[in-house]
């Protein structure tokens, strides 16, 4: 609901211009009750679900939505629009939070460094007349399919077409609807993420609507070239999704029907016609105009596909210093991808802020704790009305009569709003007055306000722990409003379930520990001297732990970037930048002989030849980098002709003379990459085969350049170069896993022989260079997965704590991953990722100190059997054995609080029942259990 | 025989079942009352033993989500 207008002055002090445009409603007496949107009679196309429902003129704009609070759409409110002729909502609002004199209020603020994430905007395909978008309702955009996928969508999941209703028995989704395109758009651009997002949709629809609904993706090059994504590319083959390398061109209604007729041409040049009951236009990503204009405004460049301008070597950097960008508006990316740039551009804005950092905080105020240890439970209950949320349904005053009947219930009160200030305020108050040692709160819901009512407790000098809620409104009195007497039964139940449980709690301690604020990054590749670059620029003494003899890892092995830049030069400058810091403490030909300790704590031995050494850190980068996979295949190693990327770019840096001499060179892609032993794509090398292309035909423009591939992947921006490389006459040759090209060396010449897939028909190239693009293959270390006990997928890169949102650290806490040991990426994404690896790990390091939760496992090391399955299965590594020469309970299983999240897996897998999960224990949710009987 | 309402249990995880189930309430979403939740803090913490208390008290069904 904020607009930034405009952005004065320079890093460290830039005065950024704000327009507020009003919600007509006051966000602090708005509780979301939803009376307001029940009243409402205008009724207008609802966004979220893409226009194919209908919402209010005042609405939340999801269920997710962060404040969860309402607003009014101005357009289309009729009080505002015509006068005053409504205000129903105003009338009967609970709070009267509806305040249609809010005006548009602009604001100032005075900010070190900016971030800018705006997004981006779908493609609009009503303008491709002949795919008739915007007349047939039955194609549709692909986020108009993910509403209809989505359970919260407008037919709440059911797969249905939108003309008539009826299940769709074939659906076909086109790729590249305004990517990839100069004739019907102006974007030359691949959007990076469609590909993958129409396999997923066509996958999910399978889901739901059985396998024998007939899913076809018509497609120019399949892109799959994230992590797990090839993985995924080949279980949709496997499930019957059909794959059609063809980019369609009209889309006709078949009269008298709503179903849709299209023609096309397969590999084999044969013209098909097929009729589908519903199409899926895969749109690109674009930036939005208005975008265009702001960056017109902040003076920032753009790219010729109008996103914002950065330097590979520094990815989230925008043209203007200070001010920062990451997803979409940086270039078309996908999820993951946007979460690693906006981790970076937060470590990017926080470097310049260090010194700041810490200068604004206030310390609260701590009231002392009072020991209820060994006293009687004596519990009360506030039930909470919310208004005519909860009360209008359930009968709350027999619920609260009911609740003084229950064991150990002391006190007893109903509120109007259990969570407005003023009663929370009277609840302490209440709870020191009546000496209550348990609280149970009957309202909303634990996820959003049980922090809220634990910061009461606190405020009345009681352990946060002696706490619980009953949810009876979000999970009772909201889902079973025409059922009163059913929902007020259900809220007694949950009451009693909420008491007997409290009764049963025990205050808890939160656990302070130190955290070490000296960082160690193992791996001096370019991802690794990032992360330690940002860490140092932040305050904090970096290591870097180098097996080898230089800073720089595989980068010194790249000749030119896609935008030009000699690597050597640059990574020269950055290498030099990295050993004048005086922060970063590099160790070469150094491993890690050992590894002990946790997060905030770890003590690492290194090893440099004989001599060892003992580092203790707090936090841990893996940057251990990949390789380049020496092929077996196409005769590599039988003559000097035949080389791989990386050999021939060592060539073109030298200017070799088998560059100088060459009159045709041949590149073949995916070797050992996208094999059924190897089944990922190493993302890089079409886009670094393309350029050598280019680079090689700009040396001598006679030459006969050929690229043999299976699908050319230059993502993103990336797709100019493949159209600049056919411009200057690069030959694109594809073939399939099964017809691969045949490479024999004969009388000192290279032949390559492959099926031209135009004309069917065998053709031979003699080629002066052949080089293979071969695969990135990680730097498997099981030794290091095992000191950091962090997990390694199939191919032997790390996996990250989540795929999608964080992609830069590991489940274990305190240990960070970056660059090519997460999955292949160009230098631009290392460099990015090692940023944000650095930027999650002062997140932590800028605590100093960590609180672990109270409601953690904990051993009963006299019932432990040593079975070790604990051990095994917690994801993060919290439980293990003590030592053999432990005075107390040796070789027992242990759990370290700092580590456990609380998920009560091992106690759950314990076969002696030693593990005890404090907040959730057996005796407490057997109590729930057991007091459910008089209810159901 | 027709009113026989099945009495169930669900053990449902704190993370992700049991926030869909409050979403349900954010969404007005309507469904039969004769459902009681208890909250785990992953279905990881589920135990067969929670079941069969559930079905000795006299639940019908027991559901576990997460």
């Amino acid at each position: 609901m904020s607009e930034v207008k405009n952005i004065k002055g320079k890093v460290g002090n830039f005065e950024v211009e704000i327009v507020r445009h009003p919600r007509y409603v006051d966000e602090s007496l708005c509780i979301a009750c939803g009376a307001c949107f029940e009243k409402c009679p205008k009724k207008i196309p609802d966004t979220y679900n893409q226009g194919l429902a209908k919402r209010k003129a005042i609405y939340v704009e999801y269920a997710q939505a962060v404040p969860l609070k309402y607003r009014i759409d101005p357009e289309t409110c009729i009080y505002i629009q015509k006068g005053g002729k409504c205000g129903a909502c105003k009338k009967l609002c609970p709070t009267g939070a509806v305040d249609f004199d809010q005006k548009e209020t602009t604001q100032t603020l005075n900010v070190g460094s900016v971030v800018l994430a705006p997004g981006f905007k779908p493609f609009d395909p009503s303008g491709f007349d002949t795919y008739n978008y915007a007349n047939l309702p039955n194609v549709m955009s692909a986020l108009e399919f993910e509403r209809i996928l989505s359970a919260s969508g407008p037919t709440t999941g059911h797969l249905v077409r939108m003309s008539d209703g009826r299940e769709p028995k074939k659906i076909a989704w086109f790729q590249c609807v305004g990517s990839r395109d100069i004739n019907r758009s102006d974007n030359a651009y691949c959007s990076s993420v469609c590909c993958m997002y129409a396999i997923k949709e066509a996958v999910i629809a399978k889901e739901h609507a059985g396998d024998d609904l007939e899913c076809t993706i018509f497609y120019m090059d399949m892109r799959t070239m994230g992590k797990e994504f090839e993985r995924f590319y080949i279980r949709a083959q496997e499930k019957g999704v059909r794959f059609v390398r063809c980019r369609v061109h009209t889309v006709d209604p078949v009269p008298g029907t709503d179903d849709l007729h299209i023609r096309y041409v397969t590999d084999d040049g044969e013209l098909k016609e097929e009729i589908f009951d519903q199409i899926v236009l895969s749109v690109g990503m674009q930036t939005p105009p208005e975008l265009v204009e702001l960056a017109k405004q902040l003076d920032l460049e753009l790219t010729p596909g109008r996103f914002c301008k950065t330097d590979p070597f520094s990815p989230v950097s925008t043209s203007r210093e200070g001010i920062y960008v990451c997803g979409a508006f940086q270039g078309p990316k996908d999820i993951p991808q946007s979460v690693i740039d906006a981790s970076a551009a937060a470590s990017a804005a926080g470097e310049v802020l260090s010194a700041a950092r810490n200068s604004l905080t206030k310390v609260p105020e701590v009231v002392p704790e009072t020991n209820v240890i060994n006293e009687r439970p004596r519990v009360g209950v506030f039930v909470c009305r919310c208004g005519v949320n909860i009360a209008g349904v359930v009968d709350v005053p027999a619920v609260a009569e009911y609740a003084k009947t229950l064991p150990y219930v002391e006190h007893v009160v109903d509120n109007l709003y259990s969570c407005s200030q003023d009663t929370q305020d009277i609840m302490a108050e209440i709870i020191r007055e009546k000496n209550l040692n348990r609280v149970v709160v009957a309202a909303c819901t634990p996820k959003t306000h049980e922090p809220l009512f634990q910061e009461t407790l606190i405020n009345a000098g009681l352990n946060k722990y002696l706490f619980e809620m009953a949810n009876i409104r979000n999970q009772d009195s909201w889902v079973h409003k025409n059922n009163p007497e059913m929902a007020t039964e259900k809220a007694r139940d949950l009451v009693r379930m909420a008491v007997s449980k409290v009764s049963l709690t025990q205050p808890l301690k939160e656990a302070e520990l130190d955290v070490n604020q000296a960082a160690m990054v193992i791996g001096g590749g370019i991802s690794g001297i990032s992360a330690a670059k940002s860490l140092a620029k932040q305050g904090y003494e970096t290591h870097i732990i180098e097996k080898g003899e230089r800073l720089g890892g595989q980068a010194w092995n790249l000749y030119r970037l896609p935008s030009g830049d000699n690597v050597k030069k640059r990574l020269t400058a950055l290498v030099e930048e990295v050993e004048k810091e005086p922060k970063i403490h590099v160790h070469l030909n150094t491993t890690l002989a050992s590894v002990e300790g946790f997060v905030g704590n770890f003590k690492t031995t290194l090893q440099n030849g004989g001599a060892q050494d003992v580092l203790e850190h707090g936090i841990a980068v893996i940057a251990t980098g990949a390789s380049e996979y020496k092929p077996s295949e196409y005769a590599y190693g039988d003559d000097p002709k035949i080389l791989t990327s990386l050999e021939l770019d060592r060539k073109l840096m030298d200017d070799d003379d088998l560059v100088k001499k060459a009159e045709s060179a041949v590149f073949i892609q995916c070797v050992g990459s996208r094999e059924p032993d190897r089944p990922y794509c190493s993302r890089i090398c079409c886009t670094h085969s393309v350029h050598n292309a280019i680079e090689l035909k700009r040396r001598n423009p006679d030459m006969n350049v050929f690229i043999l591939y299976r699908d050319i992947r230059t993502y993103g921006e990336k797709e100019y170069l493949y159209q600049e490389a056919r411009k200057l006459g690069v030959i694109f040759v594809r073939f399939t896993l099964e017809k691969k090209p045949e490479v024999r060396v004969e009388d000192g010449s290279v032949i390559v022989r492959v099926i031209d897939h135009v004309l069917g028909v065998p053709m031979e190239i003699e080629a002066d260079i052949l080089t293979l693009a071969s695969a990135i293959i990680p730097n498997a270390d099981e030794k290091l997965a095992q000191f950091f006990k962090v997990p390694m997928n199939e191919d032997g890169f790390f996996v990250e704590r989540h795929a999608k949102l964080g992609p830069s650290e590991f489940a274990t806490d305190g240990v960070f991953l970056c660059g090519l040991a997460h999955y292949p990426k160009p230098i631009d994404e290392s460099i990015a990722q090692g940023r944000a690896a650095a930027s999650r790990a002062v997140t932590l390091l800028a605590r100093k100190k960590i609180h672990t939760s109270g409601q953690v496992a904990e051993v009963n090391p006299g019932w432990c059997s040593q079975c070790g399955v604990c051990v095994s299965v917690c994801p993060y590594s919290a439980p293990t054995f003590r030592g053999a020469d432990e005075r107390f309970w040796p070789e027992k299983a242990e759990i370290n609080a700092v580590l456990c999240k609380g998920c009560g897996l091992c106690v759950a897998s314990c076969r002696s029942g030693a593990i005890k999960l404090k907040g959730f224990d057996n005796d407490q949710i057997f109590e729930q259990i057991f007091s459910i009987n008089e209810a159901i | 025989m027709s009113e026989w309402e099945p009495k169930i249990v669900s053990f449902l995880c704190n993370w992700c079942s049991y926030g869909a189930a409050d979403l349900a309430g954010v969404g007005r979403m309507e469904y039969p009352a004769n459902i009681r939740v208890i909250r785990i803090p992953c279905t990881g913490r589920m135990s067969p033993k929670f079941a069969l208390a559930a079905l000795r008290e006299g639940a019908d069904g027991v559901w576990v989500s997460g």
